[in-house]
């Protein structure tokens, strides 16, 4: 999403970078170090910070397409960018066959031999490949990019509708979310039985009110219009009910390692659905929201420095590293597996992928800087300054 | 890792200080004491052993309960913990049923309940469940959702019920994250205070510990080594029907 005319806001990057080491970490089974994750204290994960990411700058950049270049234009460019999403899925998609045909040809245990059908898929490759080029096929970790190519190809129609008038999107959006909590509606896919995991119906709600805060900024409107007295209460209760999330998830979690803990109000609140993206997931998450749009301003000098920079780097070239997160877990996976998940291994499988991930990205980002060179060479003559990367 | 990660590392610290167990002529698959902490009552069926009156235990599951790779339903699971429980409890006659159908998510098997379990009229349904959903990759909520309806239904109609969680294998762990499923399991047990049986993590005890390999045998060993596996895993579930009737 290239946006070099204004000073970009660094806190999307940098939580999006966060997000996706979150998410790695999160995809290897087993692994000590989520605990360490916003899954261990969170009633969320990573999954609603990218997501959210995902809309506002969705927003942000197609946004201001829209008021420079037109309905058609921006039209254009985000399909753009769900075809690369869509090829990046179909890339991600080939890989997991090939893993997957690898291990079950090679496989001898005669306790698994008739319940081993991850492969059964493999029989009927005209439906499977079929069902997977229309996103209906969604192995486990092959679920986020579905629902956020979905989101990008009914994008342009969120976008008109923001410009009209912002509750002609938001209604409709809420209602679909409230609906699919009382009713349970889901989205079939392949094999029978099957349903999207992030149920389109209930998260476009999260990707579309991310979206309408982004366009908030980009259209300026200075404030989003809430009344003096829920303004005032909005901190304080984001505070109350992060802090007392957060204190239940974690005493779960403790009491998940060591049983005596008690876990808090485990048997009135769990399990908390996913899928549908429970409200007990999206409000905390949004009080969260609120806390660091309100404790971190964008211009905070930490992310502008040294131990930002890797993470920022990988939210920049976010839809590259989420897709390599996802091929370094499922290798890291295969080697705890096989080569034993003492502590210092798991330890170094962790921080070799984190290394690769933000190597990877701080690659990508010196590669594009030079591609652009002649360009930001006319920028800094006539501006003077540019400021870090603009990607 | 979770509890059971920790349970076994605390095993394994357990055996490097106080050396191996002591070999036992009876079983070639003791494990350690900390995998067999029953905190849960089976009052049912504690009151049908009381009173010595004759006891139905139906095991519903899925391939590991038909038990096909050990050749032979006398060799499968249900039948070894009818034998096992029979010299715990001399004096009831017990009888367990056999009910595995393979390849079913947990969902199927809650949907055979009213064929299969009820009909026999059991004291004690014994669930075998889990693989299935994890391979498939059905959604950890469904699966939840599946399990808490499957517990409902047998809690209603005073049945006692236990879980037994899946089967390990180093080679299948490695393209399946059965992570996600263990842990909804044995939390929907402890919300619906019900014991789950730690089969994976017994299992995984003893691929470490050398006791079996399952992923490397010869094919004409094969039918034998799961034969002894199922062996162990009644002899153990009826030590910890034993703890949960004391």
């Amino acid at each position: 999403m290239p946006e070099p005319s204004t000073p970009r806001d660094l806190r999307l990057d940098f939580f999006r970078g966060v997000a996706l080491i979150f998410i790695f970490v999160d995809h290897i089974p087993e692994n000590f170090l989520s605990y360490f994750t916003l899954e261990a204290f969170g009633f969320f994960d990573a999954a609603e910070v990218f997501i959210f990411i995902s809309g506002f700058t969705a927003a942000l950049v197609y946004g201001r397409r829209l008021v420079e270049k037109g309905a058609v234009y921006a039209t254009a460019q985000v399909l753009r960018r769900a075809w690369q999403l869509y090829v990046a899925h179909v890339f991600l998609f080939v890989i997991f066959i090939a893993e997957v045909s690898y291990t079950v040809t090679t496989f001898k245990n005669p306790m698994y031999n008739e319940e081993m059908r991850v492969a059964d898929f493999l029989g009927e490759p005209h439906v499977a490949v079929v069902q997977a080029l229309l996103l209906q096929f969604q192995p486990t970790f092959l679920d986020i990019l579905p629902l956020y190519i979905l989101m990008l190809v009914i994008f342009p129609v969120v976008l008109l509708s923001m410009r009209r008038h912002p509750l002609l999107l938001l209604l409709p959006s809420a209602v679909l979310y409230v609906a699919v909590q009382l009713l349970g509606m889901a989205v079939p896919a392949y094999p029978e039985g099957h349903v999207w995991y992030f149920n389109p119906l209930a998260w476009q709600f999260l990707f579309i009110s991310a979206a309408l805060l982004g366009y908030a900024q980009t259209v300026g409107w200075r404030h989003i219009p809430l009344p003096r007295a829920i303004r005032r209460v909005l901190y304080p209760a984001a505070a109350v009910i992060f802090a007392a999330a957060c204190l239940i998830k974690l005493s779960w979690t403790i009491h998940g390692v060591w049983e005596p803990f008690p876990g808090l109000f485990l048997k009135q609140l769990w399990p908390i659905n996913k899928s549908n993206l429970s409200p007990l997931r999206l409000v905390p998450f949004y009080a969260l929201v609120v806390l660091v749009a309100t404790l971190l301003s964008r211009e905070a000098r930490f992310l502008r420095g040294a131990t930002a920079r890797p993470l920022v780097l990988c939210g920049q070239q976010s839809l590259e590293i989420f897709c390599l997160s996802i091929v370094l877990s499922l290798l890291a996976h295969f080697i705890l597996t096989e080569y034993g998940a003492s502590v210092p291994m798991q330890l170094a499988v962790n921080v070799a992928g984190i290394a690769i991930m933000c190597l990877t990205a701080w690659m990508i980002a010196w590669y594009k800087a030079v591609d652009r060179m002649p360009a930001l060479h006319a920028a800094a003559a006539a501006r003077q300054s540019s400021d870090g990367i603009a990607e | 890792m979770n509890r059971r990660g920790l349970l076994r590392a605390a095993a394994t610290v357990g055996l490097a200080f106080f050396g191996a167990p002591p070999a036992r002529a009876e079983h070639e698959c003791e494990v350690p004491p900390e995998m067999m902490q029953v905190a849960v009552k089976l009052p049912h069926l504690a009151a049908r052993l009381r009173a010595h009156e004759p006891v139905n235990i139906v095991a519903i599951g899925g391939a590991s309960t038909t038990g096909t790779a050990a050749g032979s339903p006398d060799l499968a699971y249900p039948h070894r913990l009818q034998l096992a429980l029979a010299k715990l409890f001399p004096d009831a006659p017990i009888t367990v049923v056999n009910k595995g159908v393979p390849r079913q998510s947990t969902r199927q098997m809650v949907g055979r309940f009213a064929t299969d379990v009820t009909p026999e009229d059991p004291i004690l349904v014994v669930w075998e469940t889990g693989i299935s959903d994890a391979v498939r990759g059905i959604e950890v909520d469904e699966f939840t959702s599946a399990l808490q309806a499957g517990i409902d239904d047998i809690k209603n109609r005073s049945i006692d019920i236990l879980l037994v969680d899946m089967q390990f294998s180093r080679s299948t762990a490695t393209v399946i994250d059965f992570e996600r499923y263990l842990t909804a399991l044995h939390r929907v047990a402890e919300v619906n205070e019900v014991y789950a049986f730690p089969r994976y993590e017994m299992m995984r005890y003893w691929s470490e510990q050398n006791v079996f390999n399952f992923d490397e045998v010869a094919a004409d060993e094969r039918a034998r080594l799961a034969a002894r596996v199922y062996d162990c895993i009644g002899h153990q579930l009826a030590h910890a029907i034993g703890l949960a009737v004391q």
